[in-house]
Order: structure tokens, then C-alpha cells, then sequence
């Protein structure tokens, strides 16, 4: 599959949009980058573009259709006496989440036909055969367009922002199109919402010097993540999910590290090559990483790892569902019997659930991922379960939580727990990855890393050493902006010739290290399949 | 807003909310904490905050909540 780090994307690709963007005239301009990204849809999905479109078309007019309603309420409310206007905004607001109900189900519709269909008849099919119906149906197989999840998710954000006066409907289809499709977007994220973009995208402004040279170093340092680190993991990766059961416990942990290695290095590279693309036209697009790694605990970790995602999970799910009435009023009785902590953990408990069930299966159709959400829904509730005994323990004992060593090992922690789900998440089923920890537990073993094995898993001593250093180099950059400092700021403070020696190291390091040609297979996007 | 200053302190007494204003941003109130002060706001001043309003500029300060508040009670 195409990537953002492929040949085609970056040195072809690329050049022409910018070159188009800069020599055209305003007028012309934007609708140049909106042609520019529905010709990279259809490279990458062909006519299943018509499904981006109908999603357009459908929040569009939804959008409009809720401002009118909106703009109808207002006038009746001004006129109306105080004691009537509170029965003109509920009869408002249940015709508009009649609305919204219906941008949903087409919405989620599109994306649940064509990404779950599979997966549901195949389950039906199971469950058939378990209790002895002799019906089986024949399990359909639907081609999926490109970024569907990720493009499903903004345009129901924009719907819900209508919907809650967040931000006016946009009258402008082509304006909406272009948030909804625009190229570095479409793969992998990060999930932009419509108020802090649309309107930027829509101004085109000129390419500037210093975004350019700024968004360019972004880009080579995501190129340099993908094919010094993802991309040459990625045979040793392939092979120990595919043959676990030849090799130790040791062996199976490495395959647990290596893929979440793989998995940050490709998928944070892709959206540094994403925002380091926005960032040379001129646009700000959200970060959806920062530094992950230096989670203390699960729940942080989420709020550090595809940000964009949490987000959106976070205003459009949990506390939505946490401020329905149903779950206000439980939260009223917990707090009154188990107090402002327990409470409270009661209801987003069922907030949580339903936000993990929905961030499992957002990932894939297939039970490996569901098993995913709820590993993670486990690990935060119970971490929020026990963090008043923990704080009482570190208090008894005397215990600094602030103290270096004992963050180091909340960090360490973290990113082990973190590891592990990623296992299940790689693993070719939810069986294999069952398997796959049973395995890492029962044959535990360090032997393999003495012995030999793992320098014949495709990866010789030269490849770990260049991911190591690769690594090293990425804990520093991560390091300095955890510290607050700037690293490409301060780099664009140095002369001309610093910068320039900057950029071709980069460029150096890349073209020497980085894992392509014979022998190596490049990693495919992750998420562009979800 | 002298009852405001008492209902955060109850919650979590370790921050002085005459000077914070980075409540939220610096995460030194949980989404659990958010839960149950937004229960408690509800039932001391009488009013309804929709999910929509659980913004950080709604809740990273004592002052902005009181805002929060007064609007909600207006409307």
C-alpha cells in the first residue's frame, strides 16, 4: 500500500501540490488542493470515493438543516415570554437530535456495512452452528474506502457541533469537502475538527519560508522514525507473530516490544510526516502524540497516544454519556454512599465501558481488538480504583511520589502494561494472542537472547544497533520538548549553513540507515486500515 | 463564590482555587473529580451543565466556573 513515506507520495506527489499551490492564484488555489486530495483518494480507493462523498453531502445538508432550525428557535424564542421559552428550546432540540440521529445512522451506517458487515455474519454464523441452526449465510466482503474511521468521526463531530452551538453550519459544500478530505488527513489522522481548521484551510494562504523549512525537518524526522526503526523491525516483527510458537517466552516479550517500537515509530512518523506537510502549506494541524512513553500511568498514556482519538471519544462519548440523566442520577447515589471519588469511578465506570467498546472496535472488526478496549477499560478502572490506597500507602511509608525513581518505575510500568495489549492487538486472532502471553509466561526464558536466536529473526547486530541509536535519538528530541524546549525553533535560530548541514544530515542519515531495497520489507501503514 | 471556594476544597483540598487557573490543563482535576463536582454544582445552584459545556476554559478555574454558573442560572 501507498504511504506518506513512499517515493510516489514524497517525491512526486508532493513537489507537484506544492509547486500547483504556490504559482496558483488564490481564486484557483483552494480549489486545486481540494482537487489535489480527492485525486489522492481516488489513487488510493478508486470509485469507493462516491462513499467520502455521500458522507459530505449527508452532514452538509444535516448541518444546514440544524442551522435553519436553530435560527427558527432563536426567533421564536426572542419573541416568545420568559415562562415559553424553555418549552420552545426542548421541542427545538428534539427535532434537531432527530436530525442528528439520522446523519448517524447513515454515517455510522456507511462505515458499519462496509467494515463490520464480515464480521458480524461471521459471528452469526458461529453462533448458529453452536446451537445446532442449520442456517449459514455467506460472508460478504466489502472493499473499504480509505480513512472511513477517521472520516466517519470528524463528520459527526461537526454535526454534534452544530447540533450544540459550537460553530455555525457551513453554507459552503466545497469548504466542508475540503476539511473532510484533505490529503495529509486521510490516512491515518490526526481526526481535526471542523472549528479549529476548515476556515484556515479554506484562507490557502501562500507557503512561507520558515513553515516550509520548519515542516520539511518534521517530515524527515517522520521518514527517519519509519524507515530507521518501523521499517527494519519489521521482518523480526512479522515473523515472531507469525511463528511464536518455535521460540521462548524471551522471544514472544520481544515481539510484544518490538511491534509497540514499530507501531509508535510508524504511526507517530506517519503523523509527523502529516502535520510537517500542513505545516509547509501554512497550516496547524493537532498533534496526536506527546511522548507517550513518559506516562506514569494508563489513563495518562491515553491522553499522550493518538490524542486526537481520546478526544473525540472524550466529548462525544464519555461525557456525553456520563451527563445523561440516567447515569447523573447514579452518580447522585454513589457519591452519597461511596463518596466524591468511588462515586463518581461508579458511573464513568459505564461511561468507560462503552468509550473502550467503541475505541476496540473503532481499531478493527475482530475480536483481538475488542479484547484490546476491554484491556485497557480494566487496567484504567482498576488504576483509579486503587490510586487512593496507593497515595495512602506512599504516605504511610514515606514514599515520594515526586521522587525520580519511583516515576521511573510508574514509566516502566506503564509501558510494559502497554506492550502487553499491544500484543493481543498485533496478534493474527485473539486466540494467537492468548497464546502468545500464555507462552511469554509459561516458557519464560532468557536464553534466546544468548544463544543466537534473536540475530536470526531478519535482523543482524548492525540492525539492532542502528534501532537503538535511532531510538536513542528519538528519547532525546522526545526528552528536550518534554523539557519544554523547542528543538526546530531553536534550530531555525542558526545560520543558514547549520540549518543546511542539519537538513542533509537528516537527509544522510535516512538514505545510509534507513531499511529499503532488497531484503527489507516496508511496514504498511497501521492505522490507514482502520 | 464563597460557596464555590468550599465545594472545590471538599473535593480536593490540596490547591488553592483563588489562584489556580490551570486546573483542567495541568490535569489537577480528574475527569472522577469533574464527575462529582459537576453533580454537586448541579444541586447547590440548581442548574443543568450540558456535556458540551465540560470545557477546559469552563472549569480550569475557580472564576470560570463562576461564570459557568451564572450563565446557566440565567438562561
Amino acid at each position: 500500500m501507498i504511504s506518506y513515506c513512499s517515493i510516489e507520495y514524497l517525491l512526486i506527489f508532493l513537489p507537484v501540490v506544492f509547486l500547483g499551490y504556490q504559482i496558483l492564484p488564490k481564486s484557483v488555489r483552494r480549489y486545486f488542493l481540494l482537487a489535489a486530495s480527492y485525486g489522492f483518494f481516488w489513487y488510493l480507493s478508486g470509485p469507493l470515493l462516491a462513499w467520502h462523498v455521500a458522507v459530505c453531502v449527508c452532514v452538509w445538508l444535516t448541518g444546514l438543516r440544524l442551522q435553519h432550525l436553530l435560527n427558527e428557535r432563536n426567533k421564536a424564542v426572542k419573541a416568545a415570554e420568559r415562562g415559553q421559552r424553555k418549552a420552545i428550546k426542548e421541542a427545538c432540540a428534539g427535532r434537531m437530535r432527530r436530525w442528528v440521529i439520522l446523519a448517524g445512522v447513515v454515517c455510522f451506517g456507511i462505515l458499519l456495512s462496509l467494515k463490520y458487515t464480515p464480521f458480524f455474519v461471521e459471528n452469526l454464523n458461529g453462533l448458529f452452528r453452536h446451537l445446532g441452526i442449520h442456517i449459514q449465510m455467506k460472508v460478504p466482503s466489502f472493499a473499504v474506502p480509505i480513512g472511513i474511521s477517521f472520516y466517519t468521526l470528524q463528520a459527526m463531530s461537526y454535526v454534534y457541533d452544530v447540533q450544540k452551538e459550537k460553530i455555525p453550519a457551513d453554507g459552503n459544500f466545497f469548504r466542508l469537502t475540503m476539511w473532510l478530505s484533505f490529503f495529509p488527513l486521510l490516512m491515518e489522522g490526526p481526526i481535526a475538527r471542523y472549528g479549529s481548521l476548515a476556515e484556515k484551510i479554506w484562507e490557502v494562504p501562500r507557503i512561507q519560508g520558515e513553515n516550509f523549512q520548519k515542516g520539511l525537518w518534521r517530515i524527515l524526522y517522520g521518514v527517519m522514525k519509519k524507515m530507521l526503526v518501523a521499517d527494519r523491525v519489521n521482518t523480526a516483527v512479522e515473523l515472531l507473530y507469525t511463528d511464536f510458537a518455535n521460540y521462548d517466552g524471551g522471544m514472544v516479550f520481544l515481539a510484544a516490544v518490538l511491534f509497540t517500537l514499530q507501531e509508535y515509530m510508524e504511526f507517530s512518523g506517519t503523523i509527523d510526516i502529516v502535520i510537517g506537510t500542513g505545516e509547509c502549506l501554512g497550516f496547524v494541524l493537532p498533534e496526536n502524540f506527546n511522548q507517550p512513553f513518559f506516562a506514569k500511568t494508563i489513563s495518562e498514556f491515553w491522553t499522550r497516544w493518538h490524542i486526537s482519538l481520546g478526544a473525540w471519544l472524550r466529548d462525544y462519548l464519555f461525557y456525553p454519556l456520563s451527563m445523561s440523566q440516567p447515569l447523573k442520577n447514579l452518580t447522585k447515589k454513589c457519591r452519597a454512599r461511596l463518596g466524591n471519588h468511588y462515586g463518581p469511578l461508579v458511573t464513568s465506570s459505564v461511561a468507560l465501558f462503552a468509550v473502550w467498546l467503541f475505541n476496540g472496535l473503532w481499531h478493527g472488526a475482530g475480536w483481538s481488538y475488542i479484547f484490546f478496549g476491554m484491556y485497557h477499560f480494566s487496567l484504567i478502572v482498576t488504576g483509579s480504583f486503587l490510586a487512593p490506597p496507593v497515595i495512602a500507602f506512599c504516605e504511610k511509608h514515606k514514599i515520594d511520589r515526586k521522587w525520580f525513581f519511583y516515576r521511573l518505575f510508574q514509566m516502566l510500568r506503564t509501558a510494559l502494561l502497554v506492550s502487553i495489549g499491544e500484543m493481543f492487538f498485533r496478534a493474527l486472532s485473539l486466540k494467537h494472542g492468548l497464546s502468545m502471553f500464555a507462552r511469554m509466561i509459561r516458557h519464560a526464558s532468557l536464553s534466546s537472547f544468548t544463544d543466537g536466536t534473536a540475530l536470526k529473526l531478519g535482523m543482524d547486530l548492525p540492525d539492532y544497533l542502528i534501532v537503538a541509536a535511532a531510538v536513542l535519538f528519538v528519547f532525546v528530541i522526545s526528552l528536550l520538548k518534554e523539557r519544554g524546549c523547542n528543538v526546530r525553533e531553536r534550530l531555525y535560530a542558526k545560520p543558514v549553513l547549520v540549518r543546511a548541514l542539519v537538513t542533509g544530515l537528516l537527509v544522510t542519515l535516512i538514505l545510509l540507515f534507513g531499511a529499503y531495497g532488497k531484503g527489507y520489507v516496508p511496514v504498511d501503514p497501521i492505522y490507514a486500515n482502520f | 463564590m464563597e460557596r464555590l471556594y468550599e465545594i472545590l476544597e471538599e473535593m480536593q483540598p490540596e490547591y488553592d482555587y483563588h489562584t489556580e487557573t490551570a486546573l483542567i490543563d495541568d490535569h489537577l482535576l480528574d475527569s472522577l473529580t469533574v464527575l462529582a463536582l459537576i453533580s454537586e454544582l448541579e444541586d447547590e445552584y440548581d442548574i443543568t451543565i450540558p456535556a458540551v459545556e465540560i470545557v477546559p476554559e469552563n472549569f480550569n478555574s475557580a472564576q470560570a466556573m463562576w461564570k459557568l454558573i451564572n450563565r446557566l442560572m440565567e438562561e
